[in-house]
């Protein structure tokens, strides 16, 4: 499978901080590839370089062979990006946002109406689609999230721990989301810190710690390599190996 | 930047922002409730207030001797209640019946060291202010003996000018005595056998001749600059607030972020969002102003706010500017804020701020010209003052609007530069000299952002610079204008930003065809674009004679070299390498078309006139043309000089002119200018055929 999504040492400091200290890696069309990381290992810096959102200090991004930064409107239409912290206009109903950002994504109008009914049922969103993003609960929020992000049909997802503050039934919809995806031959990336849910969908993983990967692998392979039985002591010990402090 | 993204972006920020009830109350139920209650309310509780002050009857205490006849004249009037000695003391009576207080001068009463002055204004101040009476009518002793003896009867009046009803007290008693003083003089000419007017001797009357209209136009014109720059503001602040820093706090910046589209289009979006909810309040506010001012007046008999709707109208066009540089500016600050309470104090302290161009309309004799046009808002205040006091002129609100329009369009580019930066949109803050600083790039070619602040920067020196240097000669203006103004920005940021000269200023060998064209043009470009114009907008003698003198230096006698040096060489080198090289450079990422068309504008624009607009705005298309077609500067450079050179050359020698019957010169006739014409369709088309070549090479 080609590569969709590639990372070339990607660098980023905020002033004296590096938060990403050159990062490589790629994602192949149909693959479910985790980064996984404690809190503060630079996991969101990485996504939003990844989307377009920061430009990375250095390094480049591609996205189907094309540079994000040299024809970055280009890039970014083939780019679905969630993130677990992102909300929606409150005082436009999960139809409208959906409108609003098929038409900037350049849908046309009879695509459109159609991706958004499909999208309303996927995801069972009938009873709250016309309700103003206000009223509704988290869980409705981000499955409206997910429509809003999968709505232009993009090459590439980038889902910033989206399952972050959601119960396990509205979590459920992300993980189905993600294997559809996966069937229809998109490349996904997500980050998260809970272990279970990489174990369960991830069809390769990347352990990032302090602004670098320390490991990378399918989950045979890193249990094999590091010795352990389970995801989370192999996340450990390599955490360990790279920061002292960890330890 | 595309439109349609522009217009998606507006049409969701605006049915959000509609949808926000306070908002909707703030800009329009609050104008609609607020001025009738004020204005009619206040309105009431006045008028009911003078009029029982008119009822009222006034309490005067008498104190000395008054003869019956003082006493008569002022119970003619019956709303004065005189009593004789309230409030004085018998000691006091005593004292001033000894004659030991002498009439003075109030401003001697009071400073007087005499103790026993001092008692009897104590004792009169004492009975005003607690009210037992509202004035007190000093008859000063030896008043009756002056009036048998034909001398000069003194009287005083003391009141309290804080208190309204010890303030009606006094002009009652002056406009009594006033007539009683009327009657004493008329009896005093009647036994001197004199006639009436003897005494006056000089009647002097006072006649207003400034039209009601004007009278009108000059209230309105203080008021209502004011008025909408007030409202307007408010009106677009609780708006820029919230589709900036409050979509930071509301955490839906990202997915804008993500999304597919510029940064400024997303500004702009927002910015013709914000432009139109103050649009709304403004209107609102003058509209329920208006009606309530309609209400007020119908019931008055004095035509107080009669201005016509003509005028009115054109006021109200004003909103239009004025609304769209404050917004502009608002949206800039709201920008730079880390979270909307952040936001909420900018623009508070810069709400305040505004207050200025009030104050500065509100000076006398403080009126709209070459300077003030250029000063933002306080430009759009004079204006508004201007038209109603029929005062506007064509040139003045012209350059009025262009200004504000510039600095309108800095504070958008400014905007959308905040916007890209990331420490401000995750909630960080960056400092306002990093903003400012234009960004270096890799690929050290100008944006169009520093081509836009480069125009902005280069004519609001320009412009303030010549002014200053009128007095200098013209020689010298022009000279340090071009070198000092245009040249010198252009040279400095070439050099700072490491500018390619040959890919940003276009310093390429010109083609032999682009000289040729070049020359065809810049010989007959003159009478083409002038004989066209002129007629389709005649300019104003005094322009006309204004540029003459410019061309000919101020001086008939300057030898054509020098004229050429100065007029023609001097500003095709300045000029071009500022239009045609940074700014075309710098649009050129919008395709070439939109970067001769917007260079052409800001090239128009740049020389400040409503007259030369068009012409030099056909004239900047010409030389963009050239420098797209053939990539070197130095044909528009020739082109340019050559069209200048012509002008100078015919202004010079009128001999030469009227051999081709320009010797009037206020229009070119057709008999030039359609062979003109032809010769420049001709350099049209040998640079057409330039571009197949280079294409195929």
């Amino acid at each position: 499978m080609p590569d969709v999504l590639t990372a070339q040492e990607l660098v980023k400091q905020f002033g004296p901080v590096t938060a990403v200290a050159g990062v490589s890696f790629s994602v192949a069309a149909g693959e479910v590839v985790g980064l996984l990381g404690p809190n503060g290992a630079g996991k969101t810096t990485t996504l939003r370089m990844l989307a377009g959102i920061l430009t990375p200090t250095s390094g480049q991004v591609l996205v189907n062979g094309t540079n994000l930064h040299d024809q970055k409107l280009a890039a970014k239409q083939r780019i679905g990006f969630l993130s677990g912290d992102t909300q929606l206009y409150q005082r436009l109903s999960p139809r409208e946002v959906l409108r609003y950002f098929g038409r900037l994504y350049g849908v046309s109008e009879i695509e459109l109406n159609q991706r958004i009914e499909q999208q309303v049922q996927e995801l069972e969103m009938a009873s709250f689609a016309d309700r103003p993003c206000r009223t509704l609960s988290s869980g409705q929020k981000q499955r409206a999230n997910i429509a809003r992000a999968f709505l232009h049909d993009p090459d590439v997802m980038i889902l910033d721990e989206p399952t972050a503050a959601l119960d396990i039934v509205s979590g459920q919809f992300i993980v189905d989301a993600i294997r559809r995806k996966r069937a229809a031959g998109r490349a996904v990336l997500f980050s998260t810190h809970i272990m279970s849910e990489a174990e369960l969908l991830c069809d390769r993983i990347l352990f990032l710690h302090a602004g670098r990967i320390t490991d990378s692998g399918t989950l045979t392979e890193l249990l094999a390599r590091t010795g352990c039985t389970n995801l989370t002591d192999a996340f450990l010990m390599r955490a360990r190996e790279t920061s002292p402090i960890a330890a | 930047m595309r439109l349609h993204i522009i217009w998606i972006i507006f049409r969701k920020e605006i049915t959000e922002a509609l949808r926000d009830r306070l908002t909707l109350a703030a800009v329009i139920g609050l104008p609609l409730l607020l001025y009738p209650l004020m204005i009619l309310g206040m309105t009431k509780v006045q008028k009911a207030h003078i009029e029982s002050e008119d009822e009222r009857v006034s309490q005067v205490a008498v104190w000395g001797d008054s003869p019956m006849a003082l006493f008569t004249a002022l119970q003619t009037t019956t709303n004065l209640n005189l009593t004789n000695w309230a409030g004085a003391g018998e000691p006091l009576q005593a004292d001033f019946r000894a004659g030991n207080f002498q009439p003075a001068a109030e401003e001697v009463l009071k400073a007087s060291a005499a103790t026993n002055q001092n008692v009897l204004i104590e004792a009169a101040q004492q009975i005003v202010l607690n009210r037992s009476q509202d004035a007190v009518l000093i008859v000063w002793p030896g008043f009756n003996e002056a009036l048998t003896t034909e001398a000069l009867g003194k009287v005083s009046i003391c009141y309290d000018s804080v208190r309204p009803a010890s303030e009606k007290a006094r002009e009652r008693l002056a406009e009594a005595l006033r007539g009683y003083r009327t009657e004493i003089i008329a009896q005093r000419e009647r036994a001197h056998g004199h006639q009436p007017g003897f005494a006056a001797g000089l009647e002097i009357r006072s006649l207003n001749l400034a039209p009601p209209k004007r009278q009108v136009g000059e209230r309105l014109g203080l008021l209502l600059p004011f008025i909408v720059i007030l409202l307007s503001a408010t009106g677009g602040l609780y708006a820029s607030i919230d589709i900036t820093a409050g979509e930071k706090d509301r955490a839906t910046m990202q997915t804008l972020l993500c999304a597919p589209v510029h940064n400024l289009e997303i500004v702009i979006g927002k910015f013709l969002t914000v432009w139109c909810i103050s649009l709304l309040a403004a209107m609102a506010n003058v509209a329920s102003i208006g009606a309530t001012i309609a209400r007020a007046a119908a019931g008055a008999s004095e035509s107080f706010f009669n201005v016509s709707p003509g005028t009115f109208l054109l006021a109200l066009l004003l909103l239009l500017p004025a609304t769209f540089t404050i917004t502009a500016f608002f949206l800039a600050l709201a920008m730079t804020a880390r979270d909307a309470k952040d936001a909420g104090n900018f623009l508070g302290a810069s709400l305040t701020m505004l207050l200025m161009p009030m104050m500065i309309v509100m000076l006398p004799g403080v009126d709209l010209n070459a300077w003030t046009a250029f000063v933002p808002l306080v430009n759009l205040s004079l204006l508004t003052k201007a038209i109603f006091l029929n005062e506007a002129r064509a040139d003045t609100i012209f350059l009025t609007l262009v200004a504000s329009l510039l600095y309108a369009s800095l504070a958008l580019v400014f905007a959308a530069r905040t916007f890209g930066r990331e420490q401000i949109l995750l909630g960080g803050r960056t400092s306002l000299f990093a903003l400012l600083l234009p960004e270096k790039r890799k690929d050290a070619t100008p944006t169009p952002s520093l081509a836009f602040t480069m125009f902005a920067l280069v004519l609001v020196l320009g412009y303030y610079g010549s002014l200053l240097l009128t007095d200098a000669g013209i020689v010298t203006a022009v000279l340090t204008t071009q070198l000092g103004f245009f040249l010198l920005p252009v040279i400095g940021i070439a050099v700072w930003m490491k500018f390619s000269p040959v890919d940003v200023l276009s310093f390429r060998p010109p083609p032999w065809k682009g000289l040729l064209a070049a020359i065809l043009i810049g010989a007959t470009g003159w009478a083409a674009v002038g004989g066209l114009v002129m007629r389709l907008l005649p300019p104003p003698d005094s322009l006309v004679k204004a540029l003459e003198k410019i061309v000919m230096l101020e001086d008939a006698n300057a030898s054509l070299w020098k004229l050429l040096l100065v007029i023609a060489v001097t500003p095709a080198v300045c000029e071009e390498l500022l239009f045609r090289g940074v700014i075309l450079s710098g649009l050129r990422r919008y395709g070439a078309w939109p970067a001769i068309i917007v260079s052409a504008l800001l090239f128009a624009l740049a020389h400040a006139s409503i007259y030369r607009l068009l012409p030099t705005f056909c004239l900047g298309l010409l030389l963009g043309y050239i420098v797209v077609k053939t990539g070197s500067i130095w044909c528009s450079m020739l082109m340019h000089a050559l069209n200048n050179g012509v002008a100078v050359t015919l202004a010079r020698s009128k001999d030469f002119a009227s051999q081709f019957g320009l010797e009037e010169a206020t229009q070119v006739p057709w008999s030039i200018t359609l062979p003109a014409i032809a010769v420049v369709v001709v350099g049209l088309l040998i640079l057409r055929t330039y571009r197949r070549e280079s294409a195929a090479r």
